[in-house]
C-alpha cells in the first residue's frame, strides 16, 4: 500500500514535479499543435488542389495532327467506366488590365497589368466535372459578398446590361468573365466593371521579333471564391464560346477536365485513357492526374510533415532528460528514506516501486495537461494566433505567403492520443532506471547516508 | 546481573552466534565483529555502551537483518535467517523488528500519524489496505498518544522539536508490534532533560509491554537501567562494568568473560 502512497506524496508534495509536469505537457501539447498544423497544410493543400484542379487532366499535342472535336474526345474519355464526366474546355495565359483606369505618370506598363490564367468553360460541364458551382456558392452565402455574387448560379456568365458601369459599353455585345472574390476586393472592382484582357493568338508568328496580341474586352458578371488564394489571385473564368473569337484559336478546347467516380484509381485511370485515347483518335494525348500536376508542392509537405519525426524525436529525448533528472534528484534526496524503508521490511521491489509510480505520476499527470492543452490548442488555434496579433501588433501567419486564410489544422484525435502515450511511455521507461538505482541502494549504506 | 545470556528456561526472541563483520577498504581489511554473541529473552531490555566506532549501529543492522554477517547464525524469533531470500528477510523484519535511529529518520512528507502508520502500511497490501486501515490508524494514533503526541498527529516532522520527533519514530518502530526493537542511540542527538524524559517513556512503555529491546547508548544512567550492559571488545560483545565505562572512557572494558 505504502508505495502509491508514498508516490503521491513525493510527486505531488514537490513543485519540481509540477515543473517536469508542465515541462512534457508543453512538449506534448507543442507537438500536437506541429502535427496538427502539417497534417493541417497537407490536407488543405491537397484539398484545394484537389478543389480546383479536375481529378485527370487530358491534354491534346496539336502539333500531331487534326485535334478531333471536343464531342468525341469527350465521348471516349467518358467510355471509361471509372470516369463520371469530362469537361473540354480551355485554359491558356493571359494578362488582364482594368478598363478606365489608366496609368499613373511615370508608371511602367508592365505595373497596371495582372499575370492569369484564362479558363474557358461550358458551365454546364465544369460544374460536373470540377467543383465550380460551390465557387460560385461561396460568394452568395458570404454576406460580404453581397453585390459580387452571380444573378444566376444556372447561368453565372448573365449580366444584366443595365449593371454594366460605363454607360459607353451597354449596348456593345461584351463578352462576360468571373473573377475571384478577394481579387475584386483589393482591385477595389465591381460587378459590371470592364476588364481588357490580352493574349497572343494561335495565329502569332512566336519567332519574330514582334508578334501581334489579341485584346478583348471582358465585363465581370460576377465572382468566385475557392478559398485558394493562389488559384483565386491567378484565375478567370470565361465562356468557352467566346474564348475562339478572343484568343484567335480555331480549335474547340486545348485540355479536358476528367472527374473520376468515388474511389477511381486515379493512375490506372490515366493509363487506360492514354491506351484508349491513342487508340480510338490516333493521337497523342498527355494525361496526367492532379497528383502528377502538382508533384512538387505536395512532395514539399510531405516533406516537412516528415521533419514532425524527427522533431518528435528530439521532443521525447528533451521529456526523457526531464523526467529522468528529477527522479534522480528525488532518489538522491531521498537515500535517507530508502534506508528506513527497508528498516521497515519495504522490499528492493517495493522501494524501485515507489519511484517507478513517481516517474509514472509525473508523465501521466504531464501527458494528460499536455493533451489537453494541445486539444485546446488545437481547437482554439486561429483564436490564440488573432489575439497574439491584435495584442502583440505582430504578424504570425500572413495569408499571402501561404495559400490559406487561416492557419490550417487538421486535429486528428487518434494522433494526439499516440503522441501522449509515446511520450508518456518514454517517460516512464526512463524513469524505470533510477528507480532500478534506488531498488538496488544498500539499505545499510542508504541508512548511513549524509 | 551484567550478562552475555539472558536467564535460562525464557523463550529466546534472538539468538546470534559467532557474528563476524568486515569491511574490505582495498587492500586493508577492518574486522569489525569478531564472533559477536547475544541472546535475548522475550521482555529482555539489553543495553550497548562502548566508544564510537567499535561497530555497535553495525551490530545492531545485523541483528535487524539490514545487513548479513560474514559469518555466524542468526536466529530471530525462532527462524534461523542467514540462509534467507532478500524478500523473506524483508518480510521478517516487518513483522518483527523496529528501529529506532539516532536521527530520527521521519518521513518529511508525512504527518506524524503517517510515519507511524508507515510499517502498517508496508505489511498489507494495496486491496487488503481498506480493510486494516483503521486497525493500523487506530494503532498508530494510541501510541502517539501515549507518547504525549495526541495534540500532533497531523503535524509534520518539521513543525516538531526533536524530542517530539524522537518520539513519534519510536511510535512508528513500535507499531507494528514488533518482537525486537533496535535503538541506536536514540537520545544522542538530544539535550539532557529531552533525553531523560525520551529514555524514561521509551523503558517505560517497553516494560509494559514486555517489549525486548536493544539499546546502543553512550548515557551511563540510562545503560545501568536496563536489564543487562554489554559493551564490545575486540568485536565480541562482554559484560561492561558501567561504573568503570563512565570513569575511565577510554579504558578496555571491564575483565569477566562470558562464562
Ligand atoms: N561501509 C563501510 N565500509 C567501511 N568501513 C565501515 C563501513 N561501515 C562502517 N565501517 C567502519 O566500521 C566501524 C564500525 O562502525 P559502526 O558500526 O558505525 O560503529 P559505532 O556504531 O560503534 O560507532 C567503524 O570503524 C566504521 O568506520
Ligand atoms: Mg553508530
Amino acid at each position: 500500500m505504502y508505495k502509491l502512497f508514498l508516490a503521491g506524496r513525493y510527486t505531488l508534495g514537490r513543485p519540481v514535479s509540477y515543473l517536469a509536469m508542465v515541462a512534457i505537457g508543453l512538449a506534448v501539447m507543442a507537438l500536437i499543435a506541429v502535427a496538427g498544423i502539417m497534417n493541417g497544410f497537407l490536407a488543405e493543400t491537397e484539398r484545394v488542389i484537389r478543389g480546383t484542379t479536375a481529378d485527370v487532366i487530358v491534354t491534346p499535342f496539336p502539333w500531331d495532327g487534326e485535334v478531333p472535336s471536343r464531342a468525341k474526345v469527350a465521348e471516349v474519355i467518358e467510355a471509361h467506366p471509372s470516369v463520371k464526366a469530362a469537361a473540354p474546355r480551355f485554359s491558356r495565359p493571359a494578362v488582364f488590365k482594368m478598363r478606365g483606369r489608366d496609368s499613373a505618370m511615370g508608371l511602367s506598363k508592365f505595373a497596371e497589368h495582372f499575370m492569369v490564367s484564362v479558363v474557358g468553360i461550358d458551365v454546364e460541364n465544369e460544374s460536373r466535372a470540377t467543383e465550380f458551382d460551390a465557387y460560385l456558392a461561396a460568394v452568395r452565402n458570404n454576406p460580404e459578398g453581397e453585390g459580387y455574387a452571380v444573378e444566376s448560379m444556372e447561368r453565372p456568365f448573365r449580366l444584366d446590361r443595365g449593371r454594366i458601369r460605363d454607360p459607353e459599353l451597354r449596348f456593345a455585345p461584351l463578352p462576360r468573365v468571373l473573377m475571384a472574390h478577394s481579387r475584386m476586393l483589393s482591385f477595389g472592382l465591381k460587378v459590371g466593371d470592364a476588364l481588357e484582357i490580352v493574349t497572343i493568338p494561335d495565329s502569332s508568328d512566336l519567332d519574330s521579333k514582334s508578334f501581334d496580341a489579341s485584346t478583348s474586352t471582358f465585363v465581370i458578371a460576377g465572382a468566385y471564391d475557392t478559398s485558394y488564394d493562389k488559384f483565386d489571385g491567378a484565375t478567370l473564368f470565361v465562356p468557352r464560346e467566346d474564348f475562339p473569337a478572343w484568343a484567335g484559336t480555331d480549335q474547340e478546347f486545348n485540355e479536358v477536365a476528367v472527374q473520376a467516380v468515388e474511389g477511381a484509381d486515379l493512375e490506372a485511370l490515366k493509363h487506360d485513357l492514354e491506351e484508349s485515347l491513342e487508340r480510338e483518335l490516333r493521337m497523342a494525348f498527355e494525361v496526367e492526374t492532379w497528383e502528377d500536376r502538382h508533384a512538387t508542392w505536395l512532395g514539399a509537405v510531405k516533406n516537412e510533415r516528415n521533419i514532425l519525426f524527427v522533431l518528435f524525436g528530439f521532443f521525447l529525448l528533451l521529456v526523457c532528460t526531464i523526467t529522468f533528472s528529477v527522479l534522480t534528484m528525488l532518489v538522491q534526496q531521498k537515500v535517507r528514506d530508502i534506508g528506513i524503508l527497508s528498516s521497515m521490511g519495504a522490499t528492493a521491489g517495493g522501494i524501485g516501486a515507489v519511484f517507478a509510480l513517481s516517474g509514472v505520476m509525473i508523465a501521466t499527470l504531464g501527458g494528460l495537461f499536455g493533451l489537453l492543452a494541445g486539444e485546446l490548442l488545437a481547437a482554439k488555434l486561429n483564436t490564440v494566433k488573432d489575439w497574439i496579433e491584435a495584442t502583440f501588433g505582430v504578424q504570425i501567419f500572413d495569408r499571402r505567403v501561404y495559400a490559406f486564410s487561416e492557419i490550417p489544422m487538421d486535429n486528428d484525435h487518434l494522433l494526439n492520443l499516440g503522441i501522449t502515450g509515446v511520450t508518456v511511455i518514454a517517460a516512464v521507461f526512463i524513469c524505470l532506471i533510477p528507480a532500478l538505482r534506488a531498488a538496488w541502494l544498500d539499505p545499510v549504506d542508504a541508512l548511513r547516508h549524509e | 546481573m551484567s550478562d552475555v545470556h539472558p536467564p535460562a528456561a525464557k523463550e529466546l526472541v534472538l539468538d546470534a552466534r559467532g557474528l563476524t563483520r568486515r569491511y574490505r577498504m582495498g587492500a586493508t581489511q577492518l574486522d569489525v565483529l569478531q564472533g559477536a554473541e547475544l541472546q535475548l529473552a522475550r521482555g529482555e531490555i539489553v543495553a550497548i555502551i562502548g566508544r564510537s566506532g567499535v561497530g555497535k549501529s553495525t551490530l545492531l543492522h545485523l541483528l535487524g537483518l539490514l545487513d548479513r554477517p560474514d559469518a555466524g547464525s542468526m536466529k530471530l524469533a525462532g527462524v534461523e535467517t542467514t540462509k534467507l531470500s532478500k524478500a523473506a528477510r524483508a518480510r521478517l523484519r516487518n513483522q518483527h523488528v523496529g528501529f529506532v535511529f539516532q536521527f530520527y529518520h521521519l518521513f518529511p512528507e508525512l504527518s506524524a500519524l503517517e510515519n507511524a502508520m508507515l510499517p502498517g502500511m508496508i505489511t498489507h497490501r494495496f486491496f487488503a489496505w481498506r480493510s486494516k486501515r483503521a486497525g493500523v490508524r487506530e494503532r498508530a494514533k494510541a501510541l502517539l498518544e501515549r507518547l504525549e503526541l495526541g495534540e500532533r498527529l497531523k503535524h509534520k516532522p518539521g513543525q516538531l522539536s526533536g524530542g517530539e520527533r524522537q518520539r513519534v519514530a519510536i511510535a512508528r518502530a513500535l507499531a507494528g508490534r514488533p518482537s525486537l526493537l533496535l535503538c541506536d542511540e536514540p537520545t544522542g542527538n538530544l539535550d539532557e532533560r529531552t533525553s531523560e524524559s525520551i529514555t524514561n517513556l521509551l523503558l517505560d512503555l517497553a516494560r509494559e509491554h514486555g517489549q525486548s529491546l536493544v539499546l546502543v547508548t553512550h548515557d551511563p544512567e540510562l545503560a545501568r537501567r536496563a536489564d543487562r550492559c554489554l559493551t564490545m571488545h575486540e568485536g565480541r560483545l562482554v559484560p561492561a562494568e558501567v561504573a568503570t565505562e563512565i570513569a575511565h572512557p577510554s579504558a578496555s572494558p571491564a575483565s569477566g568473560s562470558p562464562e
